[in-house]
């Protein structure tokens, strides 16, 4: 019966001052909030986020930035300390996390970044939501599974260092730092510049500048971008180098198993794109790229139709009944023709997005 | 073809090219007839007329779980549709009545979080029982190569034990394609030991795909002469307290602070009814966040290494301040609480937050207890216990409906309620307020009779002022 839900509250704070202050500003607070009201409503459907993948999105971004930040931030403590800077190090340990001036300046908006996480996060709902698929055989391992009893050492290595590498982003803790970022090379490299200027001082002087830059560079040699889940996933899809027959099996089998990541990696090899290029266009609502790759890889009416169904049956944006309905165009493409069309996919990225970059569509 | 449970019987049937039902086997041909089709028409069921459509569409096998109404009930069904030259041969399995209610079907996301809320670390199999996903941390920190477990038969990790009807909880889940908990494990080779609990991953031709399970870690047996066994026969363990307490804590205040949010109706305007219905969420979450509490204190006075820190307290300053606290809860009552005035002392032996805890709940339960416009005083007196020791002591008494003699036992019993049907409050209460005060050498006592209102006695042993 006991019930301590009482008001503590400390009431009222504040002077007479502030109410005329905070008045003028809320003017300004309430056109700001109204302006970004229009824009909400306004914004294409297309692109926006549900709330599921923002909130994820929003703890993965908070958690990368943390992990950087308590590398860099421990690093730079210990190294004023050792150099007798006590003020210095006490002060850097105090300063307020790094990430609300990150999302205040803005560089938290770049697109390289944002690509992806949002591509991480989608991918990460998305094996989350795809249906188990038994095999027949209730005695058969998981495909990665059977890899890693495989005779080929090359194969076996790399299927357990893709389980290795899923298992350790897969126990994700539900917030706080992860053991590392996972981020392609670039994005980390940028990451750390990024978080290190966001714990500077300016009136702290060159001292603390200097610790955080040696912190920052250890960071940034320490990271070998090979031990992302991407990366591994890839050397498996090269050491598989499935043909065409396996292909659409392994396809099949590893949306069974909710492996994404080795869909899009086997994707990825068999079209001779990266991984991300692969990864995009299996997460794209529409699909119309990835019919268009399979049908590249001439796969046959069944093997798109059960990939398709698996997508569907994971992703609400899709819908199973469209899908059907487009499965006669999708098969009536031409291999040829489809090759053609994916040929741009398997120009440099950085290639792509200058072309882009030039046309205007960056 | 199939590996469908073979417990759950499987109805064909044909579907030809036009969509019509060409024939089916009893089962399936008796629920198309009450949902008033006929062979020769198209399939009246119309979760199953629509997979069959569109494997034909397809035209690959398509496996599904759906509801069908059944007259009145609903049947949990598993439904494959296969296309051949003909049409589509459909197998029905399953045909699980729904309960009333329940909730949607669970979803591996949500079952992920249940587990994570409740284990030290996780774990993954599949079908074939080999593992598929493993804390990699879990490995370093217990002793154990999680990267060479990986792709593993999971009894290489774990060395199951049998439970008391000597059976493997995992492996009679296995199957039975069903949960299991309490399968307790060594993790081979390190002499640790865990329990295990997990959730079937069942696919949509109802096979089952794995296992998505949890492990918490075990402490080490005590050994038979250290008389430091298990706190209670409840079951009710310390352990459990924390792991309700973290998992339901921060869901629950996230939910009340939202729920305000809402009524307060911060981000704008709403519907009256809905800033009520939120309000009512709010109050609901409260309530369930106070019998966290309770629970939490529950498994802490119920451990038998329980104490309570012996401060100087100065009973009229507790009273005085549990009064405060209360103060605008009992005047949201219409009731007035009479409390000790400032220049009162009685000094006492007790924990200051214990005490007040105490405090706070013999008086919101006077103040919840007493009709608009009453009043509850709260009173100090001096006596001595039996043994002739000095005693302080602080009387809470309400001109509530009283409590009759038989019932004043079973207020003070753990869910001991007298009126089950009354809004508020766990039962644990007086239960725990009773066990905190003997802790610290006191005891509370209550005298009250029907229509009397009711006066609860807190004892603790005086402090001599030097």
């Amino acid at each position: 019966m006991s019930d301590r839900t009482v008001d503590i509250s400390e009431g009222v704070r504040g002077d007479a001052g502030t109410p005329i202050a905070h008045a003028a500003a809320a003017d300004g607070a309430s056109r700001r909030a109204l302006a970004a009201s229009i824009d909400d409503f306004f914004l294409d459907d297309a692109g926006r986020l549900d709330e599921q993948t923002r909130a994820a999105l929003d703890r993965l971004l908070r958690a990368l930035v943390e992990t950087v930040e308590a590398a860099v931030r421990g690093h730079a403590v210990r190294l004023l300390r050792v150099q007798g800077e006590a003020a210095l190090a006490q002060a850097l340990a105090a300063t307020p996390p790094p990430l609300g001036r990150l999302l205040q300046a803005g560089l938290l908006r770049d697109a390289a970044l944002m690509a992806e996480l949002i591509g991480r996060v989608r991918q990460e709902l998305l094996a989350a939501q795809m249906p188990a698929q038994a095999s027949d055989d209730p005695d058969r391992p998981s495909l990665l599974n059977r890899f890693v009893q495989h005779p080929d050492r090359l194969l076996a290595q790399g299927a357990m260092a893709v389980l290795v590498a899923e298992s350790r982003r897969h126990g994700t803790p539900s917030a706080g730092p992860l053991s590392r970022t996972d981020l392609p090379a670039e994005l980390h490299h940028r990451l750390v510049w990024w978080v290190a200027a966001a714990l500077r001082d300016p009136s702290a002087g060159t001292a603390l500048d200097r610790a955080l830059a040696d912190s920052a560079q250890r960071s940034l040699a320490a990271y070998d971008e090979g031990d992302r889940l991407e990366a591994a996933v890839m050397r498996l899809a090269v050491a598989i180098d499935a043909s065409q027959d396996e292909l659409a099996e392994h396809l099949g089998e590893a949306l069974g198993d909710r492996r994404v990541t080795l869909f899009a990696g086997l994707l990825a090899h068999a079209l001779g794109v990266g991984y991300a290029a692969a990864r995009d266009i299996t997460l794209e609502p529409d699909g119309a790229r990835l019919w268009t790759a399979l049908r590249a890889l001439e796969f046959d009416r069944p093997a798109i139709a059960r990939i398709g169904v698996a997508l569907c049956e994971a992703d609400p944006r899709r819908d199973v009944e469209r899908f059907a309905d487009e499965l006669d165009t999708i098969m009536a493409l031409d291999p040829a023709q489809a090759r053609e069309a994916i040929g741009p996919l398997r120009l440099p990225a950085d290639f792509r997005d200058a072309i882009a970059a030039l046309e205007g569509r960056a | 073809m199939n590996a469908v449970d073979p417990h759950l019987p499987i109805a064909i049937g044909r579907i030809g090219r036009d969509g019509r039902l060409i024939d089916a086997e009893a089962r399936l041909a008796d629920l198309n007839t009450r949902a008033g089709g006929k062979r020769g028409e198209p399939l009246a069921v119309p979760p199953i007329a629509s997979i069959a459509r569109l494997a034909q569409r397809l035209g690959i096998a398509i496996s599904r779980g759906v509801v069908a109404a059944d007259g009145e009930d609903d049947l949990d069904l598993w439904v494959r549709a296969e296309p051949d030259d003909d049409g589509v041969r459909i197998e029905v399995s399953g045909w699980r009545p729904r309960t009333a209610w329940r909730a949607t079907a669970p979803d591996a996301l949500r079952e992920a979080d249940f587990l994570r809320a409740e284990a030290d670390w996780l774990w993954e199999t599949d079908a074939a029982m080999r593992i598929t996903h493993l804390s990699i941390e879990a490995g370093v920190r217990h002793g154990f190569d999680a990267g060479a477990m990986l792709g593993q038969p999971v009894t290489l990790l774990f060395a199951l034990e049998a439970d008391d009807q000597g059976a493997l909880p995992m492996l009679s889940a296995a199957a039975g394609q069903s949960r299991f908990d309490g399968q307790v494990a060594e993790l081979r080779g390190t002499g640790t030991r865990v329990r295990l609990s997990a959730s079937p991953r069942i696919d949509a031709q109802g096979r089952f795909a794995g296992f998505t399970g949890a492990a918490t870690m075990l402490e080490p047996e005590p050994e038979a002469t250290s008389g430091g066994a298990p706190s209670s026969d409840t079951g009710f363990t310390a352990e459990f307290g924390q792991r309700l307490d973290r998992a339901l804590r921060s869901p629950l205040s996230r939910i009340i602070a939202n729920a305000d949010s809402i009524s307060a109706q911060v981000d704008g305007p709403l519907r009256d009814d809905y800033a009520e219905y939120a309000s009512d969420i709010a109050s609901a979450g409260r309530h369930l966040l106070s019998l966290v509490d309770d629970l939490a204190d529950l498994s802490a006075v119920e451990r038998e290494d329980f104490v309570t820190e012996a401060e100087p307290i100065d009973l009229a300053d507790l009273a005085r301040r549990a009064a405060g606290l209360l103060a605008v809860r009992a005047s949201e009552a219409q009731v007035t609480i009479d409390k000790p005035s400032a220049d009162e002392a009685l000094p006492v032996t007790g924990e200051f937050r214990r005490v007040l805890q105490i405090l706070v709940n013999l008086i919101g339960n006077a103040v919840r207890y007493s009709p608009p416009g009453g009043m509850v005083w709260v009173r100090l007196e001096r006596g001595h216990d039996a043994a002739g020791a000095a005693l302080g002591i602080v009387i809470v008494a309400d001109q509530g409906k009283g409590i009759a003699a038989e019932d004043q036992v079973k207020i003070f019993e753990k869910f001991g309620r007298v009126d089950p049907t009354e809004p508020g409050g766990s039962g644990l209460g007086l239960y725990i307020a009773r066990r905190l005060a003997r802790a610290m050498g006191g005891d509370i006592t209550v005298d009250s009779a029907p229509g009397a209102g009711a006066r609860f006695v807190l004892t603790l042993p005086a402090r001599t002022e030097r």
